[in-house]
């Protein structure tokens, strides 16, 4: 099975830095990703490129993550062409396609597209118990208002781990559904809903079986309040302060201008 | 040592589960058991660990009572817990991290982490694996690496609920030679299990039914009595029933007998009798 944006083990410089450098510039990124236009995209664009071969990742498989999420691209681009007012160019009835609407549709469709491909490099050159660790730690803070940053890291880290086994699950339950003669490929809206009751409610009662089960196995493993370690200890090497100062400094002049 | 005094508990608002349960298991020790479905065997390991609390009676863990939430981290330790379904409790997303969460948890320096989880995976024979996302592994694998989480914490008891339930008869040779390995190490193991077959390496059977402990022995002398086994619904291995029935048809054979092995042994010796009546006849004559 296939998993697009999963964790690839390779030796690169991107490997080798500290995970909350990582995350502290995805975050960066994603913020000017939202704040600028056409050619301080591309520029971001150029950027990613760049950094996603110094993580050794193949472009193909780097794109690839992109692909679950095409229909959402395109309704987010639909929604933009036929809600943002402007100089009708097109009038089909009562509605308007404008100038401004497509332009819109475009940088945003681009914006989230970048946004993913930033998300991509990150899990796809740190792996989850990195991830897990980094959150733990940046999180740190949250201990003020009564959570625990362990907690959330691991309910993080738990997500990620069990997409390919829901993903199995659902096909599993999807084969069984057809062998009972279910009909997978109707047409119209009522039957799409019903198609996805009939996946849906098995998942989700599969689900619940399932945290049962994880819990009693966490548990029986010695998950409790106290401090976790991990196989490693984080550390900030210089070029860590280096690349956080950069982004978060590129990410300040966004923000100003 | 493992002391389980008087035990009794019953889930809100229903019929008792287990009734008045007394049982000792030494740390060497390898035990089996079985018992028809609902006889309540997961509700009475699941009180091993303190995942569940006795109603009545007392369990105590090498001295440490699993009612006292302070000894939960000591006596989660001490006995380590494999399910039935391997994929509901890998945590990791890759072998070596799945490892590492018991240990973690314990909150050990990182480089005592790294060093117990290269050993746990090198005992089990996952070494090669270490990188790989758990759900690439078979069923086998991925209860051996259940097992090298459990080793991992330097577990003194290991408690496995039917682990070799949805495993082809390799992998699970496999885990059973394992546990094999680890109880002669001195690891105790308590195996549930359906399987008839996988219970030939206990040195203890129990035997379960409607929540009580009803049988308790070496396993052979249990799985001969073959009648009072189906009396609650259990079969005996294959082997042991023709070994029974045999007997029963007047044919001089031991019914403790679990392994083909042994039963090849036996009706060997008795073909070899009934060849040479004379022979033996003559020879017994001359000894008197
Ligand atoms: N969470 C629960 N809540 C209420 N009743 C339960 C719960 N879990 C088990 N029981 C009941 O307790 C009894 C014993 O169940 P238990 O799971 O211990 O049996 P078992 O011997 O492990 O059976 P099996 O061989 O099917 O695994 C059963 O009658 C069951 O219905
Ligand atoms: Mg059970």
């Amino acid at each position: 099975m296939y998993n697009p944006g999963y964790y690839l083990d390779r030796q690169s410089p991107v490997h080798k830095l500290d995970p909350r450098t990582k995350i502290i510039t995805v975050i960066a990124l994603s913020i000017s990703i939202m704040q600028l236009d056409h050619t301080g995209l591309l520029i971001i664009a150029l950027l990613l490129l760049t950094c996603s071969q110094a993580a050794h990742i193949p472009v193909v498989s780097w794109l690839k993550t992109l692909q679950p999420i095409l229909p959402f691209f395109l309704f987010l681009f639909l929604i933009y062409i036929f809600t943002t007012p402007g100089d009708p160019l097109i009038t089909i009835g009562p509605i308007n396609i404008s100038d401004q609407g497509i332009y819109m549709g475009f940088t945003q469709v681009f914006r989230f597209i970048l946004l993913i491909l930033t998300a991509s490099i990150l899990t796809m050159s740190t792996s989850s118990a990195e991830i897990t660790m980094g959150l733990e730690r940046l999180l740190h803070p949250v201990k003020i208002i009564g959570l625990s940053s362990q907690d959330i890291a691991m309910m993080v880290s738990l997500a990620l781990r069990f997409v390919p086994t829901l993903i199995e699950e659902m096909n599993h339950i999807k084969e069984a559904q057809l062998s009972r003669n279910c009909n997978f490929n109707t047409r119209g809206i009522r039957g799409k809903i019903r198609n996805v009751t009939y996946l849906s409610l098995p998942l989700a009662v599969n689900l619940f079986r399932r945290c049962d089960e994880l819990v009693n196995a966490m548990e029986a493993r010695g998950y409790n309040k106290g401090p976790r370690t991990y196989m490693r200890d984080l550390a900030f090497a210089p070029i860590d302060f280096c690349i956080i100062s950069i982004f978060v400094a590129g990410t300040g002049l966004c923000l100003i201008l | 040592m493992i002391c389980i005094q008087n035990l009794s508990f019953s889930y809100p608002d229903q019929e008792p589960v287990l009734k008045n349960i007394d049982l000792n298991i030494a740390e060497g020790d390898y035990i089996a058991v079985i018992g028809p479905n609902g006889s309540g065997k997961t509700t009475l390991i699941k009180h091993l660990n303190a995942l569940l609390l006795p109603s009545a009676g007392e369990v105590l863990v090498d001295g440490l009572s699993t009612s006292n939430p302070k000894n939960l981290p000591e006596i989660r330790r001490r006995v380590g817990m494999i399910f039935q379904n391997p994929d509901n409790q890998i945590v990791g997303m890759s072998v070596e991290e799945d490892v590492a969460f018991g240990p973690g948890n314990l909150g050990l320096p990182p480089k005592e982490v790294r060093k117990r989880v290269d050993e746990a995976l090198e005992k089990v024979g996952l070494t090669n694996y270490k990188s790989r996302p758990p759900y690439t592994l078979s069923g086998g694998q991925k209860q051996l690496l259940a097992i090298a989480g459990v080793l991992a914490m330097d577990s003194r008891y290991i408690v496995l609920d039917e682990p070799t339930a949805s495993l082809d008869p390799q992998s699970n040779y496999k885990v059973l030679n394992l546990l094999k390995k680890l109880n002669y190490e001195g690891i105790g193991i308590i195996h549930v299990t359906h399987n008839m077959d996988d219970l030939i390496i206990a040195n203890r059977l129990l035997v379960m039914d409607q929540g009580k402990l009803i049988t308790d022995g070496p396993a052979a002398d249990i799985l001969s009595q073959v009648e009072s086994l189906k009396a609650i619904g259990l079969t005996p291995p294959k082997v042991t029933e023709l070994m029974y029935c045999l007997n029963q048809r007047g044919a001089a054979v031991a019914t403790n007998i679990c392994t083909v092995e042994e039963a090849v042994e036996e009706i060997n010796s008795l073909l070899i009798k009934l060849q040479n009546p004379v022979d033996h006849n003559r020879r017994e004559t001359e000894h008197v």
